[in-house]
């Protein structure tokens, strides 16, 4: 008998159309954009499959997938060795039922059911492409099998008024879920905790045999072909063992952070996260390596120039960027990026190869790749001259879309 | 499922590539008062669901051209409520998740004129009620 660890396909839904992303999602698939200067959202749950000791990695591909496959192919594929059996596959849909694209997160795997029968796994942990976190999906597994579950879903406590956004159950004190309801108006307690629900974290361990049972069962049925809306609630209602397993930071059982990247704001706010002194999540340290693809860049270089001194403050400074004589705040720098003499940026994310120019200021925005700044321009709605031109989120965040030209 | 009008009888579809096979169990579904349609391919199998709206399919596996386990991912995504039984020689295949949208599997046997299969034709199309 194999190992369990290497008995269990990993297969990411990385097809999400990322609506509520756009523009930033207009020529990139949501996994592919850009987190912590140097990094893609995909390489957390990809760093979690490694740590953990997952080298079966199958993503679900959809739509605008070139970058994705572009990360996937020069950041990660060298992890995984074939010659021992492991791999990272990206799948664009085959539509081998239905020329359609995936109805539902149920339908992107029932789709890829030839999958698991190439691989004939005993265990299938299905993910999200577009949460940032780290977990240890050896110890759920361990949960899994030890409880003798079908399913095992992640879970995250969350207040109850915050719950109506997530999947929610019920469970006994042994973590068995007697009911799962997705996006309820009146969210269920966790028990001996009243202003508390669980939420699911949208990732799941099965057994292949049972999953594969719900995903026919399902596609006969009429339904959303969705795990939160229909297949883990057809189990539970069917009394199969399913049950809770609560999320918390490998080796540390009192951190739990873990951000769905759904929206413009989310992903500010979790970029923000990083830049607090004592910040809520960590991507330092050995015994938890986040990975992504490095390109072979200089150091990142702040120096003074044309008669202005440089200053950066609460800042990720990723490699090839260079801040000559500007003011840099409360920001994050991906690759190339260069801020030039008397500029200031603020409360930014700039995303690769920005360029802001001489005396431009950049306040409260999210600047995608490419995109050059002109000398003394001003970004963001703080700036009667930077309010209409651009759109904005919910929170005022200004967002210029990729490679956009400002004259 | 297929909701079947009592008023009318089912209409079966046997996929066979073998033509002696086809033409033994047509006749012994036919005994058994079912109207029954033979196709020898997968191919034409889905052209007859098309056009004449079987009530329940009973598909072999190893044909030429396209097997009965892609025939059957086709019909599953072309009439998913549709009943498939699959009937073949070998049991081997009932391992295979591809073959588990099939609400029957038959290793083929005519010990008691087919008896097996017509249970199963008769299960279908009970459950398709």
């Amino acid at each position: 008998m194999p190992h369990p660890l290497d008995d269990m396909l990993v297969m990411i839904l990385a097809g999400g159309q990322g609506a509520r992303l756009a523009p930033l999602t207009k020529d990139r698939a949501k996994p592919a954009t850009p987190f912590a200067g140097s990094h893609r959202i995909i390489d957390f749950a990809l760093s979690n499959c490694l740590n953990s000791g997952l080298t079966r990695v199958v993503l679900l591909t959809q739509y605008r997938s070139t970058s994705l496959h572009r990360h996937i192919q020069a950041g990660w594929s060298g992890f995984f060795v074939p010659a021992l059996g492991q791999f990272i596959d990206l799948v664009p849909p085959q539509q081998r039922t239905h020329a359609m694209w995936y109805l539902g997160t149920a339908d992107a795997i029932y789709q890829n059911i030839y999958l698991l029968e190439r691989e004939r796994p005993r265990h299938v942990l299905i993910l999200g492409g577009d949460h940032v976190y780290k977990m240890d999906y050896a110890e759920m597994l361990d949960g899994h099998v030890e409880t003798g579950a079908v399913l095992t879903v992640g879970c995250i406590e969350t207040p109850r008024d915050e719950a109506t956004r997530f999947g929610v159950m019920r469970v006994d004190t042994d973590m068995r879920i007697r009911a799962f309801r997705e996006k309820p108006a009146d969210p269920d307690p966790v028990p001996g905790k009243p202003d508390r629900a669980l939420a699911s974290m949208g990732f799941y361990i099965f057994d292949t045999e049972a999953l594969v049972k719900a995903l026919i069962a399902d596609a006969r049925a009429d339904t959303a072909r969705d795990f939160g809306k229909n297949i883990i609630p057809d189990l539970v209602a069917a009394e199969a063992p399913v049950y809770a397993h609560p999320f918390h930071e490998p080796g540390a059982p009192d951190r739990s952070y873990w951000r769905d990247i759904g929206t413009l704001d989310s992903l500010y706010d979790a970029n923000m996260d990083l830049i607090q002194s004592d910040p809520p999540f960590d991507m330092y340290g050995d015994d938890w390596p986040i990975r992504t693809y490095y390109q072979p860049l200089p150091p990142a270089r702040v120096v003074n120039a044309g008669g202005h001194t440089a200053r950066i403050e609460n800042v990720l400074l990723s490699p090839g960027v260079q801040i000559r004589g500007a003011v840099v705040r409360n920001s994050v720098l991906s690759p190339n990026v260069v801020v030039e003499p008397g500029a200031v940026v603020e409360d930014s994310l700039l995303f690769n190869d920005v360029r802001v120019e001489s005396g431009a200021r950049v306040s409260r925005a999210i600047v995608d790749k490419l995109v050059r700044v002109p000398a003394g321009d001003a970004i963001g709605s703080a700036f009667s001259e930077g309010a209409s031109r651009f759109s904005t989120t919910e929170s005022g965040i200004v967002v210029l879309p990729k490679a956009m030209v400002l004259s | 499922m297929t909701v079947v009008d009592a008023g009318q009888p089912t209409r079966v579809l046997v996929v066979e590539d073998d033509a002696s096979m086809a033409e033994l169990v047509q006749e012994e579904l036919a005994d058994e008062g079912y109207v029954v349609q033979v196709v020898y391919s997968g191919a034409d199998a889905l052209t007859a669901i098309a056009n004449d709206a079987p009530d329940v399919v009973v598909l072999d596996i190893n044909m030429p051209g396209k097997d009965g386990i892609e025939t059957l991912n086709d019909i599953a995504g072309e009439r998913g409520d549709l009943p498939v039984i699959l009937h073949t020689a070998y049991s081997a295949y009932k391992d295979n998740y591809m073959t588990w949208s099939a609400v029957e599997y038959v290793v083929k046997s005519a010990a008691g004129g087919f008896r097996e299969l017509k249970d199963a034709v008769a299960k279908a199309v009970k459950v398709g009620e």
